[in-house]
């Protein structure tokens, strides 16, 4: 987002190379970067790794049937609830385990739909015309300005409350981000004098892209596009909270800390639960953002 | 947290509570007071989540005008007392011609405007012609239908003719505002009669009211009155923990009531509500024009566990559509009782041994939401398969009060006597009885409360035996207050709040 107009140079301009594919270089140096491992990468991936155990043991076994209202109203953690149920007397293990799911589908949906639209319009506009070019950006800084929630509501309003409408309008929010971004970095590598040099050596525009763009501008993307993730979920949780997300009785953490709010006093658990939980999936993913910064980009290593 | 759809929620309410002149002791269902001194020119802060679109309950202002004005800025030709009987306000006394068709009210002596300008018959015809006008949003518009003509014989005299006989009438009455037939701008300022005038209104968070000098009954023992308005219901119970207001006039929700509970510093007082939550089908279409089917879907949920999940020990279960404060009530919990073997013996009778599924139209703020779960996991053990489809209140209004595009939906029904909806075949719920109709009509027509209220038990029964709805619970109404603070209404809707018996010491 904002920080993201202040890049650091690619990769691929970091090499000041004229021909050899900077993806090389990247592949040389790839071994030595394993060898320090960034602590910000472990700790995340960690973090990650847990929520997705979780989600994908919720998919083949949970505690309670997510609809088994026996447990009794909002029951303290112990057993057999280990953390307690829910108004309903639903078990909250059980959603916090399903939500996970919903968590991830969200993020990986939405990062699914901005980057492929993203990249796409960041490179046509990258190369594009300057009409074109104005035109897109104009359109990517407008759609910058609207706010993923508004997006997100108008989006419900026009399809319906589902977590697919929801993951559609995080998605599309979050291609304006990517594409503004992706055009800054091909237009930077465009300048380049490799660039240059391949095409008056006749290298078709396709294979400019597939060879030096992409390979140049791929590390930077990747890392925003972590961040996005986190960003999305985030917003998922939000949608839900305010009942335009994943309808019930899907158990998304979102809905689950609005339904658990007003018994905030009494019941402390059905908040602090999902809380965590989401913030581990947030922390998690913008450490390996962190993380994966530090290891692919060349400069910033350097600089170290 | 509760939000009024247009025509629902708009302006209902059994005025409950607190006599005009705050003397009958007996009779007056407030607060006891704590001592005998207060002090006169206090200020009474009041909490509540339901802001004002606008001040005019006419112009589509919602619950919150309703709650803010009602009796306390503007007063009717009558106001309801606790148990929902209509009393004299505005009229001096009326009578009724023989046929019952005609009505002619004197009005009280030396009411005055707070303009300054006094009471006429023409204000009063201005008023109830405002409530039928075309452009009305107002809830009880339909009930003035039958109103034929109103002229005012001389400026304290009104006579309003009849098409049909109407004994709700009078009742209905004390819905209809006397506003000044001369007042500008109704929607940001007000011209009424009542005890408080409208003092400032910061929109998006407070409304202020100060006692009016020139009222004509008894002055408003408070000097001001400040309703202060709060998004959510955590917001406004740290309010009113943090002294930044009295009193809450309707809690949503059971869990923060602890906190006050053992806190002597609050009370928690339980009151009478007429809020119905309602699981509506659509009578019109298949399955739900099966009364076998609705039966069944009634049977098979727990209505008993489900309004202990949302509420906790408070409200009630009443098995149709009349709330105990109403006269025809009556309690028919037994008649579709909670029972999933019978709901399975009749999903067989009717067709569906192995159940259906259909789409729950679902408001998307509580307590719908949760009650929609509920009703998922409760249906799903009798094999019917509820796919919840969540919808804003505007899409609920245009979706399914409109359009009656659906096949269930949930919705909290505020307004007392609203059993008559049933006798309306175009209602959005499409219950198409003849012979319900026709005693709605009678009931109307009728020239006894006896005769109304035989007939009415008699529509209560039968709705209830076609299980044209499922009506999951009565709402409880509770109201957490201050010690400092006594002669609050603790009863009736949130929708009317009368502020002018609050003492505060």
């Amino acid at each position: 987002m904002s920080e993201r107009t202040d890049l650091n140079p690619g990769p691929g301009e970091a090499a000041a190379a004229m021909e050899p594919a900077p993806v090389v270089d990247s592949a040389k140096e790839a071994p030595a970067t394993r060898t320090r491992r960034s602590p910000a990468l472990v700790t995340g991936c960690v973090l990650l790794g847990l929520i997705v155990a979780t989600a994908l043991v919720s998919l083949f076994w949970v505690p309670y049937a997510p609809e088994d209202t026996t447990g009794g109203r909002l029951t303290a953690p112990g057993l057999p609830h280990l953390l307690g149920t829910d108004k309903l007397g639903r078990d909250l293990l059980t959603q916090l385990m399903t939500g996970a799911r919903i968590a991830l589908e969200a993020g990986l949906g939405a990062i699914a739909i901005g980057a492929v639209l993203g990249i796409c319009f960041g490179l046509a506009a990258g190369f594009a015309t300057r009409w074109l070019d104005d035109t897109l950006s104009t359109l990517l800084d407008v759609l910058i300005a609207f706010p993923t929630l508004l997006l997100a509501m108008l989006m419900v309003a026009a399809r319906s409350a589902s977590l697919s409408s929801a993951i559609l309008a995080i998605g599309l929010a979050m291609t304006a981000v990517v594409a503004r971004l992706t055009r800054i970095l091909v237009k930077r590598v465009l300048a380049q004098d490799y660039i240059t040099a391949a095409r008056t050596s006749g290298t078709s525009w396709p294979r400019v892209i597939t060879g030096h763009v992409l390979p140049n501008i791929w590390p930077t993307l990747v890392v925003n596009l972590a961040q996005q993730f986190g960003l999305a979920v985030m917003a998922e949780a939000s949608l839900s909270f305010l009942g335009l997300g994943a309808p019930p009785p899907n158990a998304s953490w979102g809905r689950m800390l609005q339904e658990a709010q007003a018994t905030v006093f009494t019941a402390p658990t059905g908040v602090i639960a999902p809380g965590v939980l989401l913030v581990m999936l947030v922390v998690g993913v913008n450490l390996i953002a962190d993380g994966l910064r530090d290891t692919l980009d060349p400069t910033r290593r350097r600089t170290r | 947290m509760r939000k009024s759809v247009p025509l629902l929620g708009g302006t209902l309410a059994v005025t409950l509570s607190l006599a005009l002149t705050a003397c009958g002791a007996g009779a007056d269902k407030t607060s006891d007071s704590p001592s005998g001194s207060y002090d006169k020119n206090a200020t009474v802060g009041i909490g509540s989540l339901y802001e004002p679109q606008n001040l005019d309950n006419t112009g589509g202002g919602g619950q919150g005008v309703t709650e803010a004005l009602n009796g306390n800025v503007y007063e009717g030709l009558f106001k309801l007392t606790d148990s929902g009987k209509a009393e004299k306000q505005l009229a001096k006394d009326y009578t009724v011609s023989p046929d019952g068709l005609t009505y002619t009210f004197t009005l009280r002596d030396g009411v005055k405007f707070h303009s300054g300008k006094a009471l006429t018959s023409a204000d009063v015809k201005y008023s109830i012609e405002k409530v039928r006008a075309e452009n009305s949003q107002s809830a009880r518009k339909s009930s003035f239908d039958m109103v034929k003509s109103i002229t005012t014989p001389d400026p304290a005299t009104v006579k309003v003719t009849l098409s049909s006989k109407s004994i709700s009438f009078v009742y209905n009455l004390s819905y209809v505002w006397v506003v000044n037939s001369e007042a500008k701008d109704l929607k940001t300022s007000e011209d009424g009669t009542g005890p408080y005038t409208l003092d400032k209104w910061t929109r998006g968070s407070a409304l202020s009211l100060a006692r009016f000098p020139g009222y004509w009954g008894t002055a408003a023992t408070n000097a001001k009155v400040v309703f202060h308005y709060y998004k959510d219901a955590t917001a406004l119970n740290n309010a009113l923990l943090t002294n930044a207001v009295d009193v809450v006039t309707s809690e949503q929700s059971p869990d923060a009531l602890d906190q006050f509970k053992n806190n002597p510093n609050y009370k928690v007082n339980d009151g009478n509500s007429t809020t119905k939550l309602l699981l509506a089908f659509n009578d019109r279409v298949k399955p739900f024009d099966n009364v076998k089917v609705r039966k069944a879907v009634s049977s098979a949920i727990d209505n008993k566990k489900l309004l202990q999940s949302v509420w906790g020990d408070h409200g009630t279960l009443i098995g149709s559509m009349v709330p105990p404060t109403d006269p025809w009530y009556e309690d028919l919990t037994k008649v579709n009782p909670y029972d999933v073997t019978l709901a399975k013996k009749q999903l067989a009778e009717a067709g569906y041994p192995k159940g259906f599924s259909f789409t729950l139209d679902t408001p998307n703020y509580d307590p719908h939401p949760t009650a929609a779960t509920f009703i998922k996991s409760e249906l799903g053990k009798v094999g019917i398969k509820v796919d919840i489809n969540v919808i804003t209140p505007d899409e609920w209004y245009t979706k399914v009060y409109k359009n009656h595009d659906f096949s269930a939906t949930l919705q909290e029904h505020v307004n007392d006597r609203d059993i008559v909806w049933y006798g309306d075949p175009d209602f959005y719920w499409g219950y198409d009885n003849k012979q319900v109709t026709e005693w709605v009509k009678q009931a109307e027509q009728s020239d006894t409360t006896d005769q109304q209220t035989a007939l009415l038990k008699k529509v209560n029964r039968q709705i209830a035996e076609d299980a044209a709805s499922d009506w999951l619970y009565l709402y409880p109404q509770i109201v957490v207050a201050n010690t400092k603070l006594s002669g609050y209404p603790l009863n009736g809707l949130n929708s009317q709040f009368h502020a002018y018996g609050i003492k505060k010491s």
